[in-house]
């Protein structure tokens, strides 16, 4: 293939799934556990139309933004790990949101009424802290030890990973059941939203986090070249390395606040779209940005008729998906 | 941003440069060491590489070859002494700025790169490019077609990068150098895992990228034949420091090489190019015959 044929592949791609996404945003608002037509959204006062309005537009512009920035983010972290089974969630981010949530479900459990802290719940407020904080606890044990390294992040990554983990258990085992139950239907992950407050909240840091990763498409680029030759370029590796992380932590942590941890989006659509757009970045970032957003949407319509009137957590059926493709992967790249 | 001076311009050309020093030196290395942990990997050396000559360091495994490579492209940072570009010091120049004077191509490494030649070449633009630049310019794309005939791979430009033979991968990220439009080309270890034919065309390409577009090119080798026939100076580097320096003829001789590398060699004469044998086998002895007083090194046949 030819670049000019590749740069064809990449503008087709874009072509397709910018009608895709459309087309979810306008049709997996009328699909659920009863079906709403057109004309009937467009009345006002009825109740068709406010669950059209109010529930399934806001879900579903939730999940465009939620699925397109873990696809954008497991990108990034794929490009900058070398490695195809990076995700978002490799360096501790989702460890640092659930003990941020779980902690804050554990503590306001007992006063029955969550006070909210600037229009949000203490829950998403402390997972939003606990994602950055274990960002931050990372990338610092990292600096410790001469710049950035890769692997250094990647160790202290999983060790964060780990020790969240084991806090969460244990709080979870200090809890009665009710408490328990909330923090594991939490940590399914679900885009159940009433009104427009989460997208407006998680949209600009997902467009600021893509619009990120798109300029530096060059770099990222380069970086699949090896990071030796990319510094020989004039790539400041430290500080691209801080950008990505910054860019795709904030891009999820933000997210990951308010819809809890959805696995495997981040892991299964960037490899589905580097066959399909190519390596490019430049096509890859916008493509993710809609791809990802399409398949969440897609998976989160599915769970949410598939058993209606009672809805399977999107967290459940993305992960359910996530296993066998993981198995796939592994199993075709040994073939090659 | 820096004019390029007309190809071999200001080129020794094959001629033995390493006597003097002074304003013509491109790249100049003084007093540098690099020391990590404590340890002594260069250095602390002097070493001035002169415009449009083609200098190989070779030495021992271990002897600081790769390392001070990467201190020359301003890769690692000397923790003493100072790095100069045509009397410049390093930190006088940006990361990109910095790139735009002197190419690196690293080591083959069996890596997947999941982009096409072209893509690949294309990316060796990187320091002429602004961050939010659009698409690369007619000028980007005027230096890779350059970059790709002087290699010698316009027929490979739509290929996938990992369908290659490590040959034709080599000279891709060579190209990708030469399209960075750098004065100064460091290669190491070109030839390190390709076939005699592979290693043929890089050692033709060497001298064409010094005649034909003006470069000039430091490489490490452990190939000292390859050394031999592509460069005009040579740089033997043991332990860091540097243990002498000539013209092929000069440095390749059997004391010289046996010193460095604690094995036996006997040199045959080629005109400027001497062809070195290394001595193997379970029947010969570990240490060098002693050269008999007064006898020239042209003596010295098998």
């Amino acid at each position: 293939m030819t670049p000019g044929q590749r740069r064809a592949t990449g503008v087709r791609t874009l072509a397709v799934l910018g009608l895709a996404w459309l087309a979810v945003l306008v049709l997996a608002p009328l699909v659920g556990s009863t079906a709403v037509s057109p004309a009937a959204a467009f009345e006002p006062g009825t109740t068709a139309s406010t669950i059209v309005w109010q529930l399934r537009l806001p879900r579903v512009l939730l999940a465009l933004l939620a699925g397109g920035a873990l696809a954008v983010s497991g990108m990034g972290f794929q490009t900058l790990f070398r490695n195809e089974l990076a995700e978002p969630y490799t360096l501790g981010i989702a460890g640092g949101a659930a003990l941020g949530a779980v902690l804050a479900l554990h503590l306001t459990a007992r006063s029955s009424l969550d006070p909210g802290l600037f229009g949000f719940t203490v829950v998403a407020a402390a997972s939003f802290a606990g994602a950055l904080g274990a960002t931050a606890l990372v990338v610092g044990l990292a600096l410790r030890r001469r710049g950035v390294e890769t692997a250094t992040l990647l160790l202290a990554g999983i060790a964060v990973s780990f020790s969240c983990s084991a806090l969460i258990l244990f709080i979870q085992y200090l809890s009665d059941s009710t408490q328990t139950f909330r923090m594991v239907r939490w940590m399914m992950g679900g885009l159940a939203v009433v009104g427009f407050r989460e997208v407006l909240w998680v949209a600009p840091w997902v467009l600021a986090g893509a619009g990120l990763l798109l300029v530096l498409r060059w770099d990222l680029n380069l970086l699949l070249t090896g990071e030796e030759l990319a510094a020989s370029r004039g790539v400041d590796l430290g500080r691209l390395r801080l950008l990505i992380l910054g860019a795709s932590s904030l891009m999820v942590g933000a997210l990951v606040a308010v819809t809890g941890p959805i696995g495997f989006v981040g892991l299964m659509v960037p490899h589905m779209l580097r066959r399909w757009a190519g390596s490019d970045h430049l096509y890859l970032t916008p493509a993710c940005l809609l791809g990802g957003g399409v398949f969440l949407a897609l998976c989160d319509l599915v769970a949410r008729t598939v058993m209606a009137p009672a809805e399977l957590p999107v967290g459940v059926l993305t992960a359910l998906l996530g296993g066998p493709f993981f198995l796939w992967l592994l199993l075709s790249r040994r073939s090659r | 941003m820096t004019a390029r001076p007309a190809p071999g311009a200001d080129g020794p050309q094959g001629t033995d440069a390493h006597a003097t020093r002074g304003p013509r030196d491109l790249l100049s290395a003084r007093g540098i060491s690099w020391r990590p942990a404590e340890r002594t990997v260069v250095g602390p050396l002097d070493l001035a590489v002169q415009r449009g000559e083609a200098l190989a360091v070779v030495g021992p495994n271990g002897a600081g070859k790769t390392s001070l490579l990467r201190l020359l492209t301003g890769l690692l940072t000397p923790d003493t002494g100072t790095l100069a570009f045509d009397g410049l010091a390093f930190d006088r120049f940006g990361r990109k700025e910095l790139a735009r004077q002197i190419a690196y191509v690293p080591q083959l490494r069996p890596i997947r790169v999941p982009l096409a030649v072209e893509e690949v070449v294309l990316l060796g633009r990187y320091p002429h490019l602004r961050p939010l630049q659009v698409a690369p310019a007619a000028g980007d794309f005027a230096a890779v077609d350059e970059a790709l005939r002087v290699v010698g791979i316009g027929h490979l430009r739509g290929r996938p990068v990992d369908e290659l033979s490590g040959g034709e991968r080599q000279a891709v990220y060579i190209a990708a150098a030469l399209a960075q439009e750098a004065e100064v080309l460091v290669l190491d270890e070109p030839t390190t895992h390709l076939d005699p034919r592979h290693q043929r065309d890089i050692a033709a390409l060497i001298p064409r990228l010094r005649a034909e577009v003006g470069r000039t090119v430091v490489f490490a080798s452990h190939d000292l034949n390859f050394a031999s026939m592509t460069a005009s100076r040579i740089v033997a580097l043991r332990d860091g420091r540097i243990l002498g320096s000539g013209t092929p003829p000069e440095l390749l001789t059997p004391e010289t090489l046996s010193e460095l590398f604690e094995a036996p060699f006997e040199v045959v004469r080629d005109g400027e190019h001497p062809v070195i044998l290394l001595r193997m086998g379970p029947d010969l002895e570990s240490t060098p015959a002693p050269t008999p007083p007064g006898t020239p090194p042209e003596d010295r046949t098998p």
